[in-house]
């Protein structure tokens, strides 16, 4: 390969870098090349020893990427040690099943399972309303019913409020369990999403 | 030799020919190249990255013959780091031949 020939194409193999960047990086091949002649070796020679300028621009682009890294004069430097000879090698997990996994899941079961129960909560909230108004309701039949029924009247309305408070306790609670669940739910789905099983 | 080998010492070993004198890129690539079989044009990246991180500061200087060439220089963090680093090579080394060497029992 020719000095031109090489430039052209380490150039060619920069091109994701900026074109300052660019324009340094051939300016030191550019001066190398020029030693070397006045050194008596050949364009041809030269290009031998600098080696592949698609290798040569991989270490400018890796290096590029590694720069965070840097070093620092202290016990890091294991990890700048360690860094260069192999790379951070922690390979990306495959986030794809259990991202599917996720949305299926969600989507044909949990949001049926999820609609079926918070419906049953919300009918067992109506209930209890149901039943408070009735205890209320059959209190006020009392002016026009015969006074031996009166009592069993009055019984009727008290053993129904108590029964209302009871469902209502039973649903102020279903209610906070639900949430709580679904919280968790919620969180457990964002752990597989984001990190896997 | 071993590429893996080379490529963690490359640091190390341009940092160290820095110690005494200042070096143009081209002379520190024919020295390192001689002695440990890299291609010259990987030696480039390396002061790049060096410089990037601080190591050493770049200044430009006439030559008899052709160009001005770019020397390459020291810095105090360079200093440091190149301490840092032989400490680290020399206590790596030793462990390493004492298991290559079988002495380690």
């Amino acid at each position: 390969m020719t000095r031109e020939e090489y430039l052209a194409a380490l150039k060619r193999a920069l091109g994701s870098l900026k074109e300052t960047e660019i324009t340094e990086i051939c300016s030191d091949f550019e001066e190398h090349f020029s030693i070397g002649l006045s050194q008596g070796k050949t364009e041809h020679e030269i290009s031998a020893e600098l080696g592949d300028p698609r290798i040569v621009a991989d270490t400018y682009l890796n290096d590029n990427t590694e720069q965070a890294s840097g070093y620092r004069p202290t016990a890091q430097n294991t990890a700048a040690i360690t860094q260069t000879v192999a790379p951070n090698q922690v390979p990306e997990k495959d986030l794809t099943g259990p991202r599917l996994f996720v949305i299926l899941f969600n989507l044909f079961i949990m949001i049926w399972v999820a609609i079926s129960i918070y419906a049953t909560i919300v009918s067992l909230w109506a209930a209890t309303a149901g039943i408070l108004v009735a205890s209320g309701a059959v209190l006020t039949t009392i002016p026009i019913l015969p006074s031996g029924a009166v009592l069993g009247v009055i019984l009727a309305g008290i053993g129904l409020f108590f029964l209302a408070v009871c469902i209502g306790i039973l649903c102020f609670f279903l209610t906070k369990l639900s949430i709580i669940v679904t919280r968790e739910y919620v969180k457990w789905n964002k752990k597989v999403y984001n990190e896997g099983f | 030799m071993n590429v893996q080998f080379k490529k963690g010492v490359l640091d190390l070993c341009v940092l160290s020919m820095l110690k005494d004198s200042d070096q143009y890129g081209y002379e520190l690539a024919n020295t390192l190249s001689a002695l440990i079989q890299i291609a010259d044009g990987t030696v480039y990246p390396i002061l790049r990255k060096l410089a990037t991180d601080g190591m050493v500061t770049t200044y430009l200087q006439e030559s008899q013959s052709g160009p001005p060439r770019k020397y390459y220089k020291l810095t105090g963090l360079g200093r440091k780091t190149l301490a840092a680093l032989l400490e680290e090579w020399l206590t790596f080394t030793r462990s390493v031949n004492q298991i290559v060497g079988g002495e380690c029992k």
